[in-house]
């Protein structure tokens, strides 16, 4: 038997979900498989891997307060299923949003709880995430950091002699305790989560995020967006105005 | 301007403009949101997918009173209806504030009137308390300033002028 990681991010890559799963998985013991769920066309797939599965970790965004739309048709795919089955269940759900507060997630908490009821399958808790974005963001980051750490030492190393730079080596040390500290209830509260996955316990309900006061996050995210919508051109596009549809 | 939104047939769409300026029949002939953020920041307003969904957040951001008339699913909205509302975000902007105590995004089009779903099918008591969880919140997150949330079993028991 095995833990079933199923992906819902509609990303196809560097998905902060996808991050969660990847992050989770390492302190999960046991066989463990790692699924995408972004088209029907996986729904088939999924099910099939859930015969010989005994846990089930769902990682998604939150869209809108509830899950998002494309999860749904699974889920009623998936509750069919386990109505005929009736297989012996656990689920776990990490979810993430964009805003501050984890526990803007409850929505979708208490949605996929209500599936599990009516899957007769054990729902056992979940961890909500707030600040997904700058989570996702940061763990990107610091990669960059890493490799250009990298490659300094090395081209500092050619013109010294001296491979590793003290500065260079403390510089990349404080960026990435620095994320660390900011990341550090989302880690703590994923190894508890984790653990409880291990031991086959009920995980309850827990809300974390970004270790940031929310005044600070809301003018750094106001940052981000404000970079990022004049690199992608959207400030000259209209970008506050209240634009009416165009078709009838 | 008052707006309906249902995921009904579309042989209600004439009987519900009877009492409302706009319908919106969530056909679910259309693409799930790809959280690319676009409509924010590339083509403010607008979705980068070229379906039926394309300005539906225009649609939304104009309605002054608002009704959703969806299936429950475990609590939330039928997928077509939950696919119109994640493709409708561009009705915000990507500035953030507090309502409520948390934070929200800023209202592209303003603060609303009336915020209605009326929900159909087989609905648990876990599920109706989770719908009035859900529909607090999107009061905020829309930035409606009342709402009213109905339970039906079927929806042809209720009257046109009941929505």
């Amino acid at each position: 038997m095995k833990t079933l990681f199923i992906d819902c991010s509609p990303k196809k890559k560097l998905s902060a979900s996808g991050f969660l799963v990847d992050m989770t998985s390492l302190f999960v013991l046991g066989s463990k498989k790692k699924m995408k769920l972004r088209t029907r066309a996986e729904h088939e797939e999924i099910l099939k891997e859930l015969e010989d599965t005994d846990t089930v970790v769902f990682t998604m965004p939150l869209y809108v307060d509830g899950v998002p739309s494309h999860i749904i048709p699974f889920l009623k795919t998936m509750e069919a299923w386990c109505k005929e089955h009736k297989p012996d269940l656990k689920v776990y759900v990490i979810a993430n949003n964009g805003f501050i507060e984890g526990r803007q997630n409850e929505p979708l908490m208490q949605n996929m709880e209500n599936f599990c009821i009516r899957s007769g399958i054990k729902w056992c808790g979940g961890l909500g995430i707030g600040g997904g974005v700058m989570m996702n963001v940061m763990r990107i980051m610091i990669v960059v950091v890493f490799a250009i750490a990298v490659l300094n030492l090395v081209i500092t190393g050619m013109n010294t002699g001296n491979f590793l730079d003290k500065n260079i080596v403390i510089g990349f040390l404080k960026d990435l305790a620095e994320v660390l500290f900011f990341g550090c209830g989302i880690i703590t509260f994923d190894i508890w989560l984790a653990a409880c996955i291990n031991r086959k316990k009920e995980y309850g309900k827990h809300y974390t995020r970004i270790m940031l006061p929310s005044f600070i996050f809301i003018l750094g995210a106001d940052f981000f967006f404000i970079v990022l919508s004049i690199l992608k051109g959207g400030v000259f596009r209209g970008w506050l105005s209240k634009k009416k549809p165009t078709l009838p | 301007m008052k707006i309906i939104i249902h995921d009904l047939d579309e042989s209600y769409n004439e009987k519900l403009k009877a009492v409302c300026d706009r319908v919106v029949c969530a056909d679910g002939k259309y693409a799930p949101c790809q959280g690319c953020f676009n409509c924010w920041t590339k083509h403010p307003a607008t979705c980068s997918m070229s379906d039926s969904l394309h300005e539906m957040c225009r649609i939304v951001g104009q309605a002054d009173d608002l009704v959703i008339i969806t299936d429950n699913t475990y609590g939330g909205y039928s997928s077509n209806v939950k696919n119109l509302l994640d493709r409708s975000i561009g009705a915000s902007t990507p500035f953030s504030t507090y309502r409520g105590w948390q934070m929200h995004h800023t209202l592209r089009y303003g603060r609303k009137g009336n915020f209605k779903v009326i929900v159909y099918g087989d609905i648990a008591d876990n599920e109706k308390k989770t719908w009035e969880l859900m529909i607090e919140r999107n009061r905020l997150n829309h930035g409606y300033t009342s709402t009213e949330l109905r339970f039906t079993d079927s929806i042809d028991k209720l009257e046109v002028s009941e929505i």
